[in-house]
């Protein structure tokens, strides 16, 4: 089985702090999402994960950029980007890199749920053939993309996974299982065009968004739940999993 | 109660030269003990790309191996993907016909669509196609294989009049299935007239739900062609004397296929589109979770993996709901050694399977 091969030096470095386990939930009404989706080529499938976790065959890369008007963190935009991957035989996606418009919401995500947001702008606007997203980083363009021609699904037809952030815990180098519930009550498929991404500003190292999958668009109400789960980083999930909530 | 053998032939890493045509070769010499030992199918699964899962992508070439070197065994695809873009409809029946007549009528033809967004995407193939496509290509096939000339203008194909050549040996023509993961596709059998392959473990509950529905619906079918309404569900066999050691060798199969089948990227998981439901893992879940019924060795319900009485009891249980044949996988990832995966078809043979032979299945 191919498990993840990552330098556990370096994946744990710059690693977000959590303080505690405590972590309010977070619910946050109404957020506009766009999600676009490409395999990720240019490195081993297996080398941008540690050992807990296994890659999908292929790898996804997910990038999801998050608005919302109103709620308890206020306006802000936020951007993700997510890899596919295993915690034993579970679907989860790894989070790799983040970006937070809005320095309260930037603050409440890291510390309570280990987001590790870096201060971006971040534009999400909708047109009538279009939805369109993008990211600047210290005044540079790290992603602009755009999802084409949305088309009307059901919103059961839309999938979403446990994301799964590395930060140092209290009880050392783990990774938070983040079981964001959504709620969706508008989607639409789209068509993927990435026009600009900078793997630098995203810290994916070498790798590259190699083949265009999907893209969708849709309304939905977001709840962060409290952390239940944390494992380690060096041990194959099935090992390594311990209940924290 | 009919019994057959499946192969996924997984092969696992590293991918040191050598290592897959052991595989293929080990397979090859169960097939052979399997046709002495009175199995009645060998079937072989088409998937591409699915590293160590699957390196089965040519199965039309293995069962031409197998039938090659047996007598009575039949040979089934479990299944050929009906999708254009990775099998022309045209190819799929003339590779069946050959291999109808090479065999000397002894060809199952099962067909699917593909569940997975590896092989999906490797073929630039339009999820929201493929049931489509399945279903112009199956209604297709017998006219294929029992008209002279044949023409179609179709959604997903177009051939002006041709004579589709060989013709099968079987008449009309080889038996259809289509192969069931998810809920539903019971149905699609049923109405068609074909034959319903389960390909992943299921309980005796959904299995019985399935079946049932199967059989309600089949009695109305509208037929696509010679009518198989025969229902056979996907299993694991390890057998062994000894209670714990079958527990603990057969267990380890188990989570070697959980483990691999993890790794897929099914296709729901990638593209967000109606035409593919939510797949979980094809592997039976664990026993002694929450919910999950199985015994005390941990062995999952339903599974032919214990002692010769466990088994019989097992396959009592499946045959009480129903299903016509139960398909064994024998391993996975290799991980069981040649010559116990020999020993435990042996033994199968020799305390279960005349246990149902008695009963006058085939």
């Amino acid at each position: 089985m191919l498990t993840g091969s990552a330098d556990l030096e370096r994946f744990a470095r710059g690693a977000p702090r959590l303080a505690s386990f405590d972590g309010e939930p977070l619910t946050l009404p109404g957020v506009e999402l766009l999600q676009v989706t490409y395999e990720l080529g240019g490195c081993a499938p297996e080398s941008p994960f540690p050992p807990a976790l296994l890659p999908t065959l292929p790898v996804l890369a997910v990038l999801a950029l998050w608005r919302a008007e109103s709620g308890p963190l206020g306006r802000f935009a936020l951007a993700q980007l997510r890899l596919s991957c295993r915690s034993g035989v579970r679907p989860r996606q790894l989070l790799v890199a983040s970006f937070a418009d809005g320095e309260p919401a930037r603050a409440a995500l890291n510390e309570r749920f280990a987001f590790g947001a870096r201060a971006a702008r971040i534009r999400l606007e909708r047109f009538y053939d279009r939805v369109e997203g993008g990211v600047d980083v210290d005044g540079a363009n790290a992603l602009e993309v755009t999802g084409l021609s949305p088309l009307p699904l059901a919103a059961t037809d839309l999938q979403f996974f446990s994301s799964m952030h590395r930060a140092e815990t209290p009880k050392g180098l783990r990774l938070l299982q983040v079981d964001s519930e959504l709620h969706v009550t508008r989607a639409e498929r789209a068509q993927p065009r990435l026009t600009c991404f900078s793997a630098d500003a995203f810290q994916l190292g070498p790798a590259r968004l190699a083949h265009p999958v999907a893209a969708f668009v849709a309304v939905c109400d977001v709840t962060l739940p409290r952390v239940r789960f944390v494992c380690r980083a060096d041990v194959p999930a099935f090992a390594g999993t311990e209940r924290v909530g | 109660m009919r019994f057959g053998i499946f192969y996924e032939l997984s092969v696992p890493r590293p991918f040191a030269p050598g290592v897959e045509r052991a595989v293929y070769e080990n397979a090859l010499e169960q097939v052979r003990l399997a046709d002495e030992l009175g199995f009645d199918t060998v079937w072989a699964v088409e998937h591409h790309f699915l590293e160590e899962y699957s390196h089965c992508s040519a199965p039309e070439l293995f069962l031409t191996a197998c039938a090659m070197q047996t007598k009575q065994i039949r040979v089934g695809h479990g299944a050929v993907v009906c999708v254009p873009k990775m099998n022309h409809p045209v190819r799929i029946a003339e590779r069946a016909a050959v291999l109808d007549i090479l065999s000397g009528g002894r060809l199952e033809l099962g067909t699917a669509r593909s569940s997975t967004w590896t092989e999906l995407a490797g073929f630039e193939i339009d999820p929201d196609t493929t049931k489509q496509t399945w279903d112009e290509t199956i209604r297709a096939l017998p006219r294929m294989w029992t008209e002279e000339r044949f023409s179609w203008q179709g959604a997903s194909f177009s051939v002006p009049e041709r004579a589709i050549l060989p013709k099968p040996v079987q008449t009309p023509h080889p038996p259809l299935w289509v192969t069931v993961t998810s809920p539903g596709t019971e149905l699609d059998a049923a109405e068609r007239g074909i034959g319903c392959l389960g390909v992943a473990a299921a309980s005796f509950k959904e299995q019985e739900r399935r079946t049932a529905e199967y059989r309600r619906r089949i009695e109305s079918c509208t037929p696509i062609g010679a009518v198989n309404s025969q229902v056979a569900t996907l299993n694991f066999l390890y057998c062994h004397e000894d209670p714990a050691q079958a527990a603990s060798t057969g267990l380890a199969m188990l989570g070697l296929f959980g483990q691999s089948n993890a790794q897929l990227l099914f296709t729901r998981e990638a593209y967000p589109t109606r035409a593919y439901g939510s797949l979980a893992n094809l592997a039976p879940a664990p026993a002694r979770r929450e919910g999950s019924p199985g015994d005390a060795s941990g062995v999952p319900e339903g599974m032919a993996i214990g002692d010769p009485d466990r088994i019989v009891r097992a396959i009592k249980e499946w045959e009480s709901i129903g299903v016509d044949g139960v398909n064994f996988l024998l391993n996975a990832m290799e991980v069981i050694p040649q010559e116990k995966v020999l020993a435990s078809l042996r033994l199968f043979a020799r305390e279960v399977m005349p246990v149902f032979r008695k009963k006058g299945g085939a």
